[in-house]
């Protein structure tokens, strides 16, 4: 069993009711060993036997076998059990897989026995949505070597730049590059990290690739976890605040965007519209809309208050990776995979101008008047968001850049690199100020 | 520690005893001579090195079997070289002997290994993308697909590494792959299926892709540095020549590959292997191969765009199986019956001599013998008669016609491509051709090099036809070179040796080739510019022509490359051009090519009897590529002339000659069949009276729903599958009361009206029916069934239309046999 598994398991399985003889719960017990041994076989995307165990009243209904899988209360009569348990090498379940542990045959046996009941509350979520939150593996010691800078930004008062990391999000004094402080139990990959209008939190969205996407809260100065939101199969690659920071949007893997109360936490709506990954998202400047670019090729924009999709922008005509609103609210830029960044009129979806790059354009990072963009073609280029005219293109970095933040009080610019790299440029004259590679500990 | 190495002692030799049985059961008669091993001697030049042994058994009868998985493998140094089943692996530098052990014979290998004490790093391109090969992850049907799947693509089966390179490491900002816990990459856990696949599972922890990938990733998913080796070609062992005789139907392959370094790896475990026919034996993902029936495989071997075959002859003993020592003609017949002989098959008797005329007839001319042919020949007491028959059919007007018919399918001749007035021209070009036995290769040389106006050189209607620089590549491929590259236009052939690269090499020689219509109406005037590059679109390089195993032209003539091409395509050693040819003659008129489909020649499809392919390619180029002598060569052999009827040591068999096959008469044969039986010729509008369907110029000349129904090309593509044979529905509504058929069956000039106005009586007009549809008289049983049936009717003349019709709806009527 790999490392992941292993941990994720133990970590589930702390305090659990497998030591003692506390009831057993589904989200907490049984959910995670379906997400670990069933769900990749007898899941929407393969129905192997036409079940799947993706949620809880999925996993009561029979297949094509027609027989049920669960016989509540009576675990000898359940087929799901009998399958596992199962000493024949090709009826047993998983399949040509390891088997069960026998202690969690046990907790599946005691499950059903008191009644194969369901501790959530919607019984027809995703399991990955009801499991609570695991405690994320502790990030390498000292990194053998370098990961891509998928998120940069810069803490309220610019004196500190925070990366994504390897199960953590790090930060580093934005003088001198000198490690300050690693905040963990964070997913595998951060694809965005965000601080609360107060600072006071901290936001690292992402997950682990196909298995698990998250944004995590945390205390800015303790770093403790404070909530986990938006908690869904595949990773999360954006999120924003919304102007009053009292929104929190939360996009990725899963093609939807939802909003959540800040710091509630409340989940206030859903938008499904995309037919693909959600990059990025941008509120506009009153908090009214939010704009989205997506992998299906379109960026969309949609109104807040009742989710109503306004336009569909299909300029690109491929992957649509970054967008951002004008100062003008009555423009959007949007970028991605035909190596432009777009401007189009909010009200029709008409194209209004473009602007070239070397390769494809990350993420938009707007900042009151400047737009910053990151690009395969390796640089870092700050736009004049209401003049829409490039200001500056940092160059320097080795590698493609894949994400950029500027900071208004500083007057700083930060980039960081598929090779780990992180620069940090002054906007006044251009010039380099301090690179480093964001790793701790790496040679 | 003495007892535990006792215990081990036992264990072993009771497993070996057992794992024994296997193999020498059939061995009853022939005694284990001597074994040998491959490799002999093995150097094992890194870490990741590996040797797979095979163990051969050569017995005292002159058989031999694949003994690898019973024989005892053992090291003479632990400490530096060790053997898993039958691998050898490296573990410090120095050198060994493997002792090599079945049944007290004993051989040994020499093993040098070294370069333990460096690193030695996956390599990208040859390692990590030959093992996402392996598992077919990049297979046309998965992440090859142009667009991918589920948002992940890879170039078909790597032929594009850039693009993988791109997808693997950074696409989705580096998602695929996790260098920091490199088990944990989305990479290996889709395919394990820990996380949801649509694909399914399709590796396993323990396969060697897996721990090729897992290294390519935790030693951070590098590129391969600029001087690293790349391989050259691969040779496979065994290659060729075994003969494996049921039940000892396994044997072990493994694969080398040669690097520029001068370098050979063993990369038997990241090669993928198919079988040519399934049917005959399997082949597993590690090289195994398990003979089913009796017969002949190639197994494919391919690694990267390396593809190599070993060929292997499964036989078995038949019960009550005696070589009857058939008639042998000539050369044809000695190489048939050397392979029936091996696979244990009895070839049919002779036909008679009803069937061979009617055969022989269909075949060179393409319609039916009359009345007086047939009974001049059941006459004739010569014991050459059949010879003299094939030659004089040779000379025969009707001969060149219905082969230009045929090779009218290949070089689409069609008023709709050259014009009305084109194709008649362009026809009469082709059909005297064949008229005057013109030479094959120069034939295929003046279309090759065809110039001028279409009209005054019709030949150069070719490249009327063949429209562009593509068209031209996949038809000469096609027609001259057997191979179907559609496929490399757009990347390297997914099966193939063909790449993308030879694609727009062979382009290179054609696509200066001009078309400009002229001031006269339907003329075109062909030219070749004198410069003009081809580009490859993938790498952007400038293409110099190329050719098949002889690769680039480095000098081409810049006049006119063409003339470069086929002055290499007629060479006599040429590999492809007789070979093509002869057996596109053999397979019309056996109904199947040696390779068959006779145009579709790959490793993949090896010929069901090379030698015979050789000697008829031979025979053609010593005889100056005539093909009427090949074709009467064939003609005369006793393989053509044997029954279609099997016999109990041949039923089974569909690919080696061994009886005629019975085919459906072809679209045009079958209506000029009918026409002949009633007596009553169709009529084509636009064309003179008479002419025949076999010696229509082109198909769309005319609108005969009859022809079309039955099979005639419409002549859009090179493939000589567009003209089929196969049955359908239509075809049998057409016989039960098609128009066609209906009209001449009442047409008041029909054979057997007129037979009854000039008095002939009921047997008489039967007898003739019989001769007419299938060249013989009928039975007493078949002529006493008929005559009841006109006694039956009131009217005489309907209860022959009924009889008519009846023969034209059996079997030996619409089946040429």
């Amino acid at each position: 069993m790999n490392k992941f598994l292993l941990s994720f398991i133990v970590v589930c399985l702390a305090g659990s009711p497998l030591l003692g003889q506390d009831a057993v719960s589904f989200k907490a017990d049984i959910a995670p060993i379906l997400i670990n041994h069933c769900l990749a076989c007898h899941g929407p995307k393969k129905a192997e036997g036409g079940y799947r165990v993706d949620t809880y009243e999925r996993f009561l209904r029979e297949g094509d076998s027609g027989v049920a899988a669960i016989t509540a209360g009576d675990h000898d009569d359940s087929e799901s059990l009998r399958r596992i348990k199962s000493e024949d090498e090709f009826e047993r379940m998983p399949l040509e897989g390891e088997s069960l542990a026998s202690a969690e045959v046990e907790l599946i046996e005691r499950w059903i026995t008191a009644g194969a009941k369901y501790d959530s509350e919607d019984p027809t979520s995703p399991l990955a949505t009801i499991v609570p939150a695991p405690t994320h593996p502790a990030p390498p010691e000292a990194y053998p070597r370098s990961v891509p800078i998928t998120a940069v930004a810069f803490n309220p008062d610019g004196s500190q730049v925070v990366t994504g990391g390897y199960h953590e999000v790090v930060l580093w004094n934005a003088a001198d590059g000198t490690l300050v402080r690693r905040i963990q139990n964070v997913g595998q990959r951060t694809y965005a990290v965000r601080f609360s209008n107060d600072g006071q939190h901290l936001v690292a969205a992402g997950g682990a690739p196909g298995r698990l996407g998250e944004a995590r809260i945390f205390n800015t100065e303790s770093g403790k976890l404070v909530t986990v939101l938006g908690t869904t199969s595949d990773v999360i690659l954006d999120v924003q605040f919304n102007p009053t920071g009292d929104r929190l949007a939360v996009a990725g893997a899963d093609s939807t965007i939802r909003i959540f109360e800040f710091p509630a936490g409340n989940l206030v709506r859903t938008i499904s519209s995309h037919s693909d990954w959600i990059m990025a998202i941008a509120w506009d400047n009153e908090g009214k809309r939010l704009a989205s670019a997506s992998r299906d090729k379109t960026a969309k924009l949609f109104d807040v208050e009742t989710g109503e999709l306004l336009v569909t922008y299909s300029g690109h005509s491929n992957p649509v990776k970054g967008v951002a609103f004008h100062p003008d609210n009555e423009h959007i830029y949007s970028a991605g995979g035909d190596n432009k960044v777009h401007w189009w009129k909010a009200a029709d979806a008409k194209k209004a101008g473009e602007l070239g790059f070397g390769g494809e354009v990350y993420k938009l990072e707007r900042n009151g008047g400047v737009i910053t963009a990151s690009s395969a073609d390796k640089s870092i280029r700050q736009i004049d968001a209401a003049a829409q005219k490039e200001i500056r293109n940092y160059g320097g970095h080795a590698d493609w850049t894949l994400s950029s933040a500027f900071h208004e009080g500083t007057k700083r610019i930060v980039g960081g690199a598929f090779d780990g790299a992180v620069k940090i440029w002054n906007t006044e004259d251009g010039a380099e100020v301090i690179s480093f590679v964001a790793a701790p500990g790496v040679k | 520690m003495q007892l535990s190495k006792l215990r081990k002692t036992i264990f072993l030799t009771v497993m070996s005893m057992l794992m024994l049985q296997g193999p020498f059961v059939q061995a009853q008669d022939a005694q284990l001579d001597r074994i040998e091993v491959y490799p002999a001697e093995v150097r094992l030049a890194g870490v990741r090195e590996q040797a797979q042994l095979i163990v051969t058994g050569h017995y005292t009868d002159g058989s031999i079997q694949d003994l690898t998985r019973v024989a005892t493998i053992s090291t003479g140094n632990a400490d530096v070289v060790t053997v898993s089943g039958t691998v050898a692996h490296p573990v410090a530098n120095g050198e060994a002997t493997l002792n090599i052990d079945v049944d007290g014979k004993a051989t040994a290998a020499k093993v040098i290994v070294e370069n333990q004490d460096k690193p030695q790093p996956v390599s990208f391109l040859y390692d990590t993308l030959a093992a996402l090969s392996k598992n077919s992850c990049n297979a046309g049907a998965c992440h090859g697909s142009p667009s991918g799947k589920g948002g992940f693509r890879l170039s078909l089966r790597a032929f594009d590494p850039k693009l993988d390179e791109l997808t693997l490491i950074r696409e989705d900002f580096g998602r695929r792959t996790n260098s920091l816990d490199p088990e944990n990459s989305l990479l290996l856990l889709k395919p394990l299926m820990k996380v949801a696949h649509g694909g399914g599972r399709q590796i396993r922890a323990d396969d060697p892709a897996y721990d090729v990938i897992r290294d390519w990733i935790s030693e951070g998913c590098k590129m391969d540095a600029a001087d690293t080796a790349r391989p050259v070609k691969i040779d496979v062992y065994p290659k060729s020549g075994r003969v494996l005789k049921k039940p000892a139907v396994e044997q072990q392959l493994s694969v080398w590959a040669h690097y520029s370094d001068g370098s050979v790896r063993d990369v038997t475990k990241l090669a993928v292997y198919s079988s040519s026919d399934v049917e005959v034996a399997d082949v597993s993902r590690n090289g195994l191969v398990e003979g089913l029936k009796r017969g002949e495989v190639a197994v494919v071997v391919r690694y990267l765009e390396f593809i190599e075959s070993s060929f292997i002859t499964f036989i078995e003993d038949v019960e009550n199986f005696v070589w009857s020592d058939p008639q042998v003609n000539n050369y044809i017949d000695d190489a048939v019956d050397q392979k029936l002989k091996q696979l244990k098959y009895l070839p049919s008797d002779l036909c008679t001599d009803e069937e061979f005329i009617r055969r022989v007839y269909l075949d060179v001319i393409g319609i039916l013998p009359t009345l007086e042919e047939v009974t001049t020949f059941a006459a004739d007491q010569d014991p050459e008669k059949r010879d003299k028959a094939v030659d004089a059919l040779l000379d025969r007007p009707e001969y060149s016609k219905f082969w230009a018919l045929k090779w009218g399918d290949l070089l689409r001749l069609t008023s709709g491509q050259v014009t009305n007035e084109g194709v008649y021209k362009y026809y009469r070009w082709v059909e005297r051709s064949f008229r005057e036995n013109k030479p094959y290769d120069q034939f295929a040389t003046e279309l090759l090099t065809a110039t001028g106006s279409t009209f005054s050189n019709p030949a150069a209607n070719f490249y009327r036809t063949s429209k562009d620089m593509n068209d031209c590549v996949e038809t000469i491929s096609q027609v001259f070179l057997g191979a179907r590259l559609q496929c490399a236009k757009c990347h390297n052939h997914p099966f193939e040796r063909w790449t993308q690269d030879n694609y727009y090499g062979m382009a290179a020689f054609f696509n200066r080739v001009q078309r400009k219509n002229t001031k006269r109406a339907n003329e075109m005037f062909i030219y070749v510019s004198q410069s003009g590059e081809v580009t490859q679109p993938r790498t952007q390089q400038q293409m110099k022509p190329w050719v098949p195993g002889q690769g680039d032209i480095e000098n081409p003539n810049e006049f006119d490359r063409r003339l470069d091409f086929a002055s290499w395509l007629t060479q006599s050693d040429n590999p492809f051009f007789a070979k093509i040819e002869v057996n596109r003659i053999w397979s019309q008129v056996f109904g199947r090519g040696i390779v068959e489909p006779a145009d579709d020649f790959r490793d993949t499809n090896p010929p069901s009897n090379a030698v015979l392919l050789d000697q008829l390619a031979k025979d053609f180029v010593d005889n100056g590529y005539d093909r009427k002598q090949i074709l009467a060569t064939i003609l005369k052999s006793r393989t053509y002339q044997t029954s279609y009827q099997p016999n109990d040591f041949n039923e089974d068999d569909t690919k080696y000659f061994s009886h005629y096959q019975p085919r459906l008469l072809s679209a045009e044969q079958l209506l000029d069949a009918i026409c002949h039986v009633t007596q009553v010729a169709e009529s084509f509008s636009g064309l003179p009276a008479g002419t025949k369907a076999t010696h229509l110029p082109a198909p769309d000349l005319v609108n005969n729903e009859f022809l079309k129904i039955f099979g005639q090309p419409e002549r859009q593509t090179v493939c000589a599958c567009e003209r089929t044979n196969e049955s359908n529905l239509s075809m049998a509504i057409q016989f039960f009361n098609g128009p066609l058929i209906y009209g001449k069956l009442k047409d008041e000039n029909n054979s057997f009206r007129k037979s009854i106005t000039d008095g002939k009586d009921d047997g008489q007009i039967i007898t003739l029916l019989y001769n007419l549809a299938v060249c013989r008289n009928p039975s007493d049983t078949e002529l006493k069934a008929s005559l009841d049936h006109i006694a039956s009717k009131e009217d005489r003349v309907e209860a022959l239309e009924d009889i008519c019709w009846a023969i034209l709806n059996t079997n030996e009527f619409l089946f040429q046999h």
